[in-house]
C-alpha cells in the first residue's frame, strides 16, 4: 500500500461512523436487554476489523471502494437489525459476509480484461442457462426458485453477466463484416438479441421491475460504442435510435399488461388499503420520522410487507431520519462516482464500470422514487442496503468488478521468450537525426 | 424527541458525513498515486507535436482526425481513424487501422511496430515524436 496513512485514517473513520450508529442505538434504540446491543456491536466491529485485515492480503491499486463497501454493508446490518426492535439479524449478517466474499471473487475474475475477453462465449452461455433455469425451475411465470428456507432470484445473476457481455463486445467493434452493402458487427446483433430475450423473459415472468436496470446497462454499452475507435456512429443515427426508444417506451406504456397499468395509474391516497398501501404507509413513515427519525427500532413500518427491501428507504427514514437516509444514498453515489474520480485505463473496464454504475444508480432510483410515489412501485432493491441474498451477493460481485476496473492487470500472462524479449526503456539510444522540418 | 436523542442522531449523521468526506479524499489521493503508477507502467512515454504533447493515459489510444479520437490531429492528410497505440508490459505498439496515407516510423512504412524512445511517427503530413515525458 502506497497511501498507508490515508488507508489507516479511512479505516478509522469507517469504524467511527459505525460506532456513532451503535451509540445512537445504545442511547436511543428500542431494545429489551443491553446484551442485544453488545452482540450487534461486536458483530459489526468484528466484521470491520476482519475485512480491513483481509484487505492487506489483496494487492490492489485502490481501496476506496473496499472501504465504502464495508461501510455500507455494516450500515445495512445495523439498519436491518433495528427493524422492530434491536437484535442482530443473523441471516442478513451472513448474507453480507457472502457479499464481501463475492466481491473478492468479482475482483479476481475481472482484473485481467485480455483474459476476460477470451472467455466471452461463457457469458452468453451463462445468460442462456439462467434463462432456461428461470423458464423451467421457477414455477408458474415467476422469477424465484425456492430451495427450502432459501429463495434464489436467478435474474439477479444475469446482471453481471450482461455487463460483461456488453464490455467484451466493445472490443469487437473493429471486426466489421460486410453483408451486402453494409458493414456490420455481429456482436452488436448478439447483444441486441440478448436484450430482446431478457425483455421477453421478464414480460413472460411478469416482473418488468428490473427491466429498466437491464435497459440502462444496455444503453451504456450502446452509447460507449460511439466512443470506441472506428465505431463511426453518426449523430443522426443516435437521434434515430433515441427516437425509436422513445416510441417503443410510449407504445410499451400504452399496451402494458393490466398489472403494470394498475401500478401506473394507482392513486395511493384513495386506495390506501389496496394497491397504494405500501407507498402510502412509506410516505407516512418518512413524514413521521422527520429529519432525525423516531429512533432505531421505534418505527412502525416494520409491520408492513417488504419493509426491509422494497420500502427500505422509508423504513430507514422513519427510524433514523431523512438526513441519515439521504447520507446513505450519498455513500452509494460515492461508489458510483469513484470511476469518475479515478477513470479506468481501458475501454473494456470503462464500459464495465459504466454498466455497473448505471445498474446501481437505476436500482436505487427505482426503489427510492418508487417508495416516495414519484414513479410506479417496482419492488427493486437498493444495492447493499436491502435484504435479500441474491441481490446482496450480486451487488457485492459487481462492487468487486468495479474494484477490478480500478486495479486492472495490464501485463500479459504469456512470458516472452528470452532471446526475443523486448526491454521497454533500456534500449540503447537510437541515433536520432532531426530533419529540417522536424524538431 | 429530547435533546440528548437529537444530539446523538446528529453525531451519528456527522460521523457518517466525515467518513464519506475522508473516503472521497482517499479516492483523490489514489488518483494521484494511480497516475504515477500508470506512468511507470507505460515507461513515462508521450507523443509530442511541434508545441503540444499528448499524454498516453489509456491502454488503447486512437489517433485520427475525428472528434472522438483520443489524440485528435485536425489535418486533412490524417484519416479520421488513422492509427491505434496499445501498451503491453510497458511496450507501446502502433498499428495502422486502415488509413489512406499509412504510417511511417523513422521513414519506414509500417503496418504495426513496437515503438522505441525518440521514434518519429509520420501520419499524413503530421509528425509526432514518441519520447519520454518532460523531454523537450
Amino acid at each position: 500500500m502506497s497511501n498507508k496513512m490515508t488507508y489507516v485514517f479511512s479505516a478509522l473513520f469507517v469504524l467511527i461512523a459505525h460506532i456513532g450508529m451503535l451509540l445512537n442505538i445504545f442511547f436511543n434504540g428500542n431494545y429489551s436487554g443491553v446484551g442485544s446491543v453488545i452482540i450487534l456491536s461486536a458483530a459489526v466491529i468484528f466484521l470491520d476489523v476482519v475485512y480491513f485485515m483481509a484487505m492487506l492480503f489483496f494487492k490492489q491499486n485502490t481501496y476506496a471502494i473496499d472501504f465504502l463497501l464495508i461501510l455500507l454493508l455494516n450500515m445495512s446490518v445495523i439498519f436491518q437489525s433495528c427493524f422492530g426492535g434491536v437484535r442482530l439479524s443473523v441471516k442478513h449478517y451472513i448474507t453480507c459476509i457472502v457479499a464481501l466474499a463475492s466481491c473478492r471473487v468479482g475482483y479476481i475474475l475481472c482484473r485481467n480484461h485480455k483474459w476476460l475477453q477470451q472467455q466471452k462465449k461463457y457469458f452468453y452461455i451463462g445468460i442462456g442457462i439462467l434463462m432456461i433455469v428461470i423458464l423451467t425451475l421457477t414455477g408458474s411465470r415467476s422469477m424465484w426458485i425456492s430451495l427450502g428456507p432459501i429463495t434464489i432470484q436467478p435474474s439477479e445473476f444475469m446482471k453481471p453477466l450482461f455487463v460483461l457481455a456488453c464490455a467484451t463486445s466493445i472490443a469487437e467493434q473493429q471486426n466489421k463484416h460486410k453483408i451486402l452493402k453494409f458493414h456490420v458487427v455481429y456482436e452488436n446483433f448478439a447483444l441486441f438479441g440478448l436484450m430482446a430475450m431478457i425483455f421477453l423473459l421478464q414480460w413472460w415472468c411478469r416482473d418488468l421491475g428490473s427491466l429498466p436496470t437491464f435497459v440502462a446497462i444496455y444503453a451504456c454499452g450502446f452509447l460507449l460504442r460511439i466512443c470506441y475507435p472506428k465505431a463511426k456512429f453518426s449523430k443522426n443515427k443516435l437521434i434515430a435510435a433515441g427516437a425509436v426508444l422513445l416510441v417503443v417506451a410510449i407504445i410499451g406504456i400504452k399496451f402494458a399488461p393490466s398489472y403494470v397499468q394498475d401500478r401506473l395509474h394507482v392513486d395511493i391516497w384513495s386506495d390506501q388499503s389496496g394497491g397504494g398501501y405500501q407507498q402510502s404507509q412509506a410516505l407516512i413513515g418518512i413524514a413521521n420520522g422527520g429529519w432525525f427519525g423516531k429512533g432505531p427500532g421505534h418505527g412502525y413500518l416494520h409491520n408492513i410487507f417488504a419493509h426491509d427491501n422494497d420500502i427500505v428507504f422509508a423504513t430507514i427514514s422513519e427510524e433514523w431520519g431523512l438526513l441519515y437516509a439521504l447520507m446513505m444514498v450519498f455513500v452509494i453515489l460515492i461508489i458510483v462516482m469513484i470511476p469518475l474520480i479515478n477513470p479506468p485505463r481501458s475501454y473494456f473496464h470503462a464500459t464495465m464500470a459504466t454498466g455497473i454504475c448505471a445498474s446501481f444508480a437505476v436500482q436505487m432510483a427505482l426503489n427510492i422514487f418508487g417508495s416516495c410515489n414519484m414513479i410506479p412501485f417496482t419492488g427493486v432493491t437498493i444495492p447493499f442496503i436491502s435484504s435479500g441474498g441474491s441481490s446482496l451477493m450480486v451487488s457485492g460481485l459487481m462492487a468487486g468488478m468495479l474494484i477490478a476496473c480500478q486495479s486492472p492487470v495490464f501485463v500479459q500472462t504469456k512470458k516472452p521468450k528470452k532471446k526475443k524479449s523486448v526491454q521497454p526503456v533500456n534500449y540503447p539510444q537510437q541515433q536520432y537525426i532531426p530533419r529540417r522540418e522536424s524538431y | 424527541m429530547n435533546t440528548l436523542n437529537l444530539v446523538l442522531c446528529a453525531v451519528a449523521a456527522a460521523s457518517l458525513d466525515i467518513c464519506a468526506l475522508v473516503l472521497i479524499l482517499t479516492a483523490y489521493q489514489e488518483r494521484n498515486t494511480g497516475k504515477k503508477r500508470w506512468n511507470r507502467m507505460t515507461s513515462f512515454m508521450e507523443l509530442a507535436d511541434y508545441s503540444v504533447s499528448y499524454p498516453l493515459d489509456c491502454d488503447e489510444i486512437l489517433i485520427g482526425r475525428h472528434a472522438s479520437a483520443d489524440i485528435r490531429l485536425p489535418d486533412l492528410s490524417v484519416s479520421r481513424y488513422h492509427a491505434i497505440m496499445t501498451v503491453s508490459n510497458g511496450v507501446w505498439t502502433i498499428t495502422d487501422i486502415g488509413s489512406k496515407s499509412g504510417i511511417f516510423v523513422n521513414g519506414n512504412l509500417i503496418k504495426t511496430i513496437q515503438l522505441r524512445e525518440n521514434d518519429v511517427i509520420k501520419l499524413g503530413n503530421r509528425r509526432l515524436v514518441f519520447r519520454r515525458k518532460g523531454v523537450n
